[in-house]
């Protein structure tokens, strides 16, 4: 069953051409990757899902739902979350505060039970916290959750942006580039965490990423792109041996 | 003595001095410290904007004026009990507070600045226009004789005014201590960090900017209703107590002190009111004022950037911290935020 429905979206920057007739779909419980040299069109499309950019023309569904139109609050609330390509963590909070804020949208109270201290307010203050550190211990960096997220390693951020998209409980999570910046042992242990959360959080992922052994390695599926256009999709041994892709991406990088 | 003690400590003897020392004090001074009361909750309102959700403004002074028209008009033209007049002209401050963030929704920084200071001056030469207000108050450029609240029939005298608008500053504080703490003094945060995350997070930006907004604009007209009442008067002209050069001596003494900390906002309240009184006990003229406090902005903005409160009083508990791990080795460290 088709979670997230990408049929044939286009989109203009000016005289550039950043998407063109771009089709994806991603299927519940499947991690997909979207690989393309740089300037393909791979953060536009993320943009134009999470509701960052609107599509000029094409159709975009979610579980059912057209987004089109939609905000990217109302999207998050539907269950997507994405990460950032240049992280955007919430730098003047510790690691749980950031991971919290997750919970926020859904909290019931609003600033009057806050401002009053109702004891709702705190229970739920309190649940979101248990929540947000179960999240960290499962992606093994509670030992963080006191620190400020701006002071640690570009490693940690990434894995502390994972933990606080994951917190939102998302049926669809978009992954930008997790692995950059990340040596071969951290994408190793990204990988895991990956297919981990997958199986253990029922989250489907779609996944933008120059690190080939990141993408072969966890992708059920992937979508090529070049200049905006889909050059090819299927498994990863098709792509590794499709002669359009090495041409395109591959080659230059092999 | 942990930091949390030495704080509570220190604020349990500030708000014991603050209220019982004008009670020994003449009248004028007594006005005085009411006026610095209403300051400190304007400069509340500017904590809650500034230093909550980043977005600066030039025009508290422009939303207290709102509320102080209000309480004149109807309390003086309609016969109008302060209770009343004062929730409307606070709830009226802080739907045009709505509507100015609105504005400001896309804006930022300079432009967010700019902004700001232009709906300062629209009042300045609109509502505060010298015979704007003459065809209703018979050519007095504002509302006089404004009477003190009355509790039960009893109207309130000077001292006790003066207590009443030191707890409201004391009420307000407390409700925006407990804000900060919660979920929405972390989801303004997260606003101010980064607006894309935070939308990706299901968080409604705009409308958080707008309730901030919203609830700051409500407390400025609130300090300016109070203000009414303290100085019997709402005057528009040349005596106007509300112009758009005091929102800017705000913002800048809230800077020195720092926007992001509630107790900065009541040394604020008491350094604009009393700070000429100040420096005539020192070998300067009062009347360096403006020049004394824009060279300390200068020096705060270069040097320390958060604050004179929230610098010293990190620096108090990193000196607790010093001690105590001196007594009793190894140090415990413990991330401290700014009160």
């Amino acid at each position: 069953m088709a979670l997230l429905e990408v049929r044939g979206v286009g989109k203009r920057f000016g005289g550039v051409q950043a998407l063109q007739d771009v089709s994806a779909i991603v299927h519940r419980g499947e991690i997909v990757g979207l690989i393309g040299p740089n300037g393909a069109g791979k953060t536009t499309l993320f943009n134009c899902i999470s509701g960052v950019e609107t599509p000029d023309s094409g159709r975009i569904a979610f579980d059912d739902n057209d987004l089109a139109g939609m905000s990217p609050h109302r999207r998050a609330r539907l269950g997507i979350a994405r990460t950032f390509q240049n992280l955007q963590l919430f730098g003047s909070m510790t690691v749980l505060e950031n991971c919290m804020t997750a919970f926020d949208a859904f909290a019931r109270r609003g600033m009057v039970a806050d401002a009053l201290r109702m004891p709702w307010a705190r229970f739920e203050e309190h649940r979101a916290r248990e929540r947000a550190m179960a999240m960290l211990h499962f992606l093994d960096i509670e030992r963080f959750a006191h620190s400020r997220a701006q002071d640690l390693p570009t490693g940690l951020q990434r894995r502390i942006e994972l933990a606080r998209a994951l917190c939102l409980r998302p049926a669809l999570l978009l992954l930008d580039e997790p692995a950059a910046g990340l040596d071969a042992d951290e994408t190793i242990e990204l990988a895991g965490f990956l297919r981990s959360a997958r199986d253990r959080l029922d989250v489907s992922m779609l996944l933008v990423d120059h690190d080939m052994s990141l993408v072969m390695r966890v992708c059920d599926h992937i979508t090529v792109l070049d200049f905006g256009k889909v050059i090819a999709a299927g498994d990863p041994p098709a792509i590794r041996s499709d002669p359009v892709v090495i041409t395109a991406y591959l080659g230059e990088a092999a | 003595m942990s930091p949390t003690t030495l704080r509570r400590s220190l604020v349990v003897v500030g708000i014991a001095v603050a209220a019982t020392v004008p009670w020994f004090t003449d009248l004028f001074a007594q006005g005085l410290a009411t006026t610095a009361a209403c300051t400190a909750l304007l400069a509340l309102s500017l904590v809650l904007l500034t230093g909550m959700v980043g977005q600066v403004s030039f025009c508290q002074f422009s939303f207290a004026a709102l509320g102080a028209f209000t309480v004149g008009s109807l309390m003086v033209g309609h016969g109008v009990s302060f209770w009343l007049a004062a929730t409307l002209g606070a709830a009226f401050a802080g739907v045009v507070g709505v509507v100015v963030g609105f504005l400001a929704l896309r804006l930022r920084g300079l432009l967010l600045a700019v902004l700001t200071v232009s709906v300062a001056l629209f009042v300045d030469v609109s509502l505060l226009a010298p015979g704007t207000w003459d065809g209703f108050t018979n050519g007095s450029s504002g509302w006089t004789g404004i009477p003190h609240p009355a509790i039960f029939g009893h109207e309130l005298d000077t001292y006790q005014l003066y207590l009443f608008t030191f707890g409201v500053f004391l009420l307000a504080a407390l409700l925006v201590w407990n804000l900060r703490n919660g979920k929405t003094g972390r989801v303004l945060r997260a606003v101010r960090d980064s607006e894309v995350a935070s939308a990706t997070l299901g968080l409604n930006v705009a409308g958080w900017k707008l309730a901030a907004f919203g609830v700051s604009a409500a407390m400025a007209g609130l300090a300016g209703a109070l203000l009414a009442v303290a100085e019997s008067s709402a005057a528009g002209g040349s005596q106007s107590s509300y112009s758009f050069q005091y929102s800017v001596a705000l913002v800048a003494t809230v800077t020195v002190f720092g926007a992001g900390s509630i107790f900065a906002a009541a040394v604020t309240g008491f350094f604009i009111v009393f700070g000429t009184w100040l420096l005539d006990l020192t070998p300067l003229s009062h009347q360096w004022f403006n020049l004394v406090l824009g060279a300390l902005l200068i020096v705060q903005l270069v040097f320390n950037p958060d604050g004179v409160v929230v610098k010293t009083e990190r620096d108090v508990v990193h000196l607790l911290h010093r001690l105590a791990a001196r007594r009793h080795p190894p140090a415990v460290s413990v991330t401290s935020e700014a009160a």
